[in-house]
């Protein structure tokens, strides 16, 4: 009977995965014409190559170049924006079937993926502060910091001759990280390819081009994991042949690269209207992070439940699977799980897993290890008295534990439960490190647009702020409740 | 005829061993009362005899049921055998009255009405009528314990195990508990009862055990044992008590 009621739950799991994935992958989609669509990862913060504009249409040279060969070619795809480093790993576990990221073509990227024909030049430049006139040149970095981005071709020729300048790399995720870095002072110059820093720049990021040459030249290319999607790639390179000679493609780079950067809003908004602008968006990230943080927690409640009276059960087997569940998935950052789960599980075993599958279950593994301790916390705390009591009457173990032992450890469980609400609910910004645009991720989009890191960082900490008090005290409420009534 | 029966009874804590062998029959409406040191086994060998305690070996029947037998309903057993705890465990989420009425609802025995004039019934006759929609937190300790005496009657057992049940109260409220008690044994309950209080024993006791290091060192009537002590541990526990 025990075995049937975990198969029931495994099923509804299942199912309910099923169900939810649908409604919310974060894409943006293209027109649908026939066949196939690709599913296309993308970095979200590479201006001008991908960004999300004012309307939160990605936009950008990568992203216009994609639209027009889809559109020559008559396929549809998917974008989906994780993130350059997450999009490399998407693509090596085939949970994406290409990628265009203003990715350089590189000996060492080449044994992985296979390249589509270039469709833009650029080199590596250097970066300062506005108005430094200190650094004008490698030597000026001596014993300093040195700002980068992780797994750019900036990162490579800055680790390069980092030894003979003798600086120091701070690497980052996002190029608006980089760029805040430099702004404050921490770093005092940053690598990254010419015409991202030319953009940010004419963006009003509060940076400057140093006057150093172009470094490592390169070639940036589409791309396609090693021996897959061998179609979509010749439709690319077709593609790309067709705009190049219509004319499309020198339109597309005119617009983000064009001297008087028409197409882009240059114009800077102030703070309100900034705010303004950005709110409703970060609200949508918002919703995402609490509709996660509930959906996790129903799932690390039942697993909770599941391990926690397993944890005081009398049979010993079932305590070690029990103990071993907590210790496993206690002992794991989550963040290791999350890219364990969302890069490594379909990579290994040749499937896809959905974002929202791969968050959820990172989430409630996590948070269900936690919950189990409090279940078997408030359980092994209530007197050994009460359970003799209820079993000298004649009750079984079952009833003794329902009407007996649970009712009072509950109580006892709701502050803990509480706590591990807001720890999970602020547990989902991790989930942004696998592309999952909830609050934080959110709040790192907007800024790879603005460059208004302080305005935004202050809106996004305040609306978790607002969220985690008013669950707080709607939990708080419910306790007073229960331990009166 | 013998309401509960055990036969070399060994109990083992890992390597501490608790109960060396223990033999012992209880008549139909017989009153016994356990004395002995404290650590000489009393509470355990009475938590064995409704399998609160596993037992190491030997044989304990209560109503013709080996309590130990895979095949017996342990459950089924224990509705016939109340048990009055030291500490009242009284379930504190729950009023009196609910209390009470736990065990005979939750097992089917009676409709919640019946099983609510049957605990309004056992109510009274322990003197705590007026109590009834308290909580155990709002009742001193004679009063828990009379409720949970009450709540131990609702299955109308035909054995009554006692362990401790005035050890925890202050001394004034001892009387209303052995009160209650007494009257039980005078209404024909079979009883055991492990006790420190040697007057109630004296009085009360149909048998009295003398418990020490694991065995029964010594037993008889309460005459016989308080009157004329034939073994020497039972002499000197009784002169340090008396």
């Amino acid at each position: 009977m025990k075995k049937s009621r975990v198969m029931w739950l495994v099923m509804a799991l299942l199912l309910f995965f099923g169900v939810s994935t649908g409604s919310f992958a974060t894409t943006a989609t293209a027109q649908a014409q026939e066949g196939k669509t690709y599913q296309i990862g993308t970095d979200v913060t590479f201006a001008p190559f991908e960004f999300q504009d004012a309307k939160q249409e990605f936009v950008g040279i990568d992203m216009d170049i994609l639209a027009a060969i889809a559109k020559d070619q008559n396929f549809s795809y998917e974008v989906k924006p994780l993130g350059f480093n997450a999009a490399l790993q998407a693509l090596q576990t085939d949970q994406v079937d290409g990628m265009i990221a203003g990715m350089s073509i590189t000996d060492e990227r080449k044994q992985t993926f296979d390249f589509s024909k270039s469709y833009f030049e650029a080199g590596v430049a250097m970066a300062v502060k506005q108005g430094n006139a200190d650094v004008k040149s490698y030597e000026d970095l001596r014993g300093k910091n040195v700002a980068v981005k992780i797994g750019t071709q900036g990162y490579t020729f800055a680790e390069s001759i980092k030894d003979k300048y003798g600086f120091s790399l701070v690497p980052f995720e996002d190029s608006a990280q980089v760029y805040d870095d430099i702004k404050t002072g921490n770093s005092v110059a940053g690598f990254d390819d010419y015409p991202v820093l030319a953009y940010g720049i004419q963006q009003g990021n509060g940076l400057q081009l140093a006057p150093t040459e172009q470094e490592a030249k390169g070639s940036y290319g589409f791309a396609v994991n090693k021996g897959k999607n061998a179609e979509l790639l010749q439709k690319f390179n077709a593609g790309l042949a067709n705009i190049r000679s219509n004319g499309e493609y020198d339109k597309i780079l005119k617009e983000y690269l064009g001297e008087s950067g028409n197409g882009v809003p240059a114009a800077k908004l102030g703070r309100f209207e900034l705010i303004q602008q950005s709110f409703p968006y970060l609200l949508k990230g918002l919703l995402n992070t609490v509709v996660y943080t509930i959906v996790s927690l129903f799932f690390a409640f039942i697993l909770g439940l599941i391990f926690g009276f397993m944890k005081v059960s009398h049979n010993r087997i079932l305590r070690i699977i029990a103990t071993i569940f907590v210790d496993v998935f206690r002992g794991i950052p989550l963040l290791v799980l999350a890219f364990f789960i969302y890069f490594g599980l379909p990579g290994a075993f040749g499937f896809t897993m959905p974002l929202f599958v791969a968050s959820v279950l990172a989430l409630s593994l996590n948070a269900g290890a936690y919950v189990t301790e409090i279940i078997r916390g408030g359980i092994q705390s209530i007197d050994r008295g009460q359970m003799e009591a209820a079993r000298s009457l004649g009750l079984p173990y079952r009833t003794a534990m329902i009407k007996i032992i649970i009712p009072q450890a509950v109580k006892l469980m709701i502050p803990s439960f509480i706590n591990q609400l807001v720890i999970t609910l602020k547990d989902t910004s991790i989930m942004s490190v696998i592309g999952l645009v909830e609050l934080t991720q959110s709040g790192k989009i907007v800024i790879a647009r603005t460059f208004q890191s302080f305005d935004i960082w202050l809106v996004v900490a305040i609306m978790y702020l607002i969220v985690i008090t008013i669950l707080t005290k709607i939990s708080n409420h419910i306790e007073r409740k229960v331990s009166n009534g | 005829m013998d309401k509960i029966k055990v036969t070399g009874l060994k109990k083992s804590f890992g390597s501490n061993h608790v109960l060396k062998g223990i033999d012992l029959e209880v008549k139909e409406g017989e009153v016994v009362c356990v004395i002995g040191p404290s650590g000489s086994g009393k509470s355990t060998f009475l938590r064995c005899i409704n399998r609160l305690e596993e037992i190491t070996a030997g044989t304990v029947i209560v109503d013709d049921y080996n309590i130990n037998d895979k095949q017996t309903d342990i459950n089924k057993v224990r509705e016939n055998i109340g048990m009055v705890f030291q500490h009242f465990n009284l379930f504190p989420h729950m009023s009196v009255i609910k209390n009470i009425m736990l065990a005979p609802t939750e097992l089917k025995k009676s409709s919640p009405a019946e099983a609510r004039n049957i605990a309004l019934k056992l109510l009274d006759r322990v003197g705590l009528a007026d109590k009834a929609d308290a909580l155990p937190n709002q009742l001193s300790g004679g009063q828990k314990q009379r409720v949970a005496i009450a709540r131990a009657l609702a299955m109308n057992p035909d054995v009554m195990l006692f362990d401790e049940p005035t050890s925890a109260l202050d001394p004034e409220m001892v009387g209303e508990v052995l009160g209650v008690m007494n009257s039980l044994a005078k209404e024909g309950m079979t009883m055991m009862i492990v006790t420190h209080e040697m007057g109630f024993a004296r009085e009360v006791a149909d048998r009295v055990i003398f418990m020490d290091g694991g065995y029964v060192v010594e037993e008889g009537t309460p005459e016989e044992v308080f009157g004329n002590p034939q073994h020497e541990r039972t002499i000197s526990f009784l002169e340090k008590v008396l």
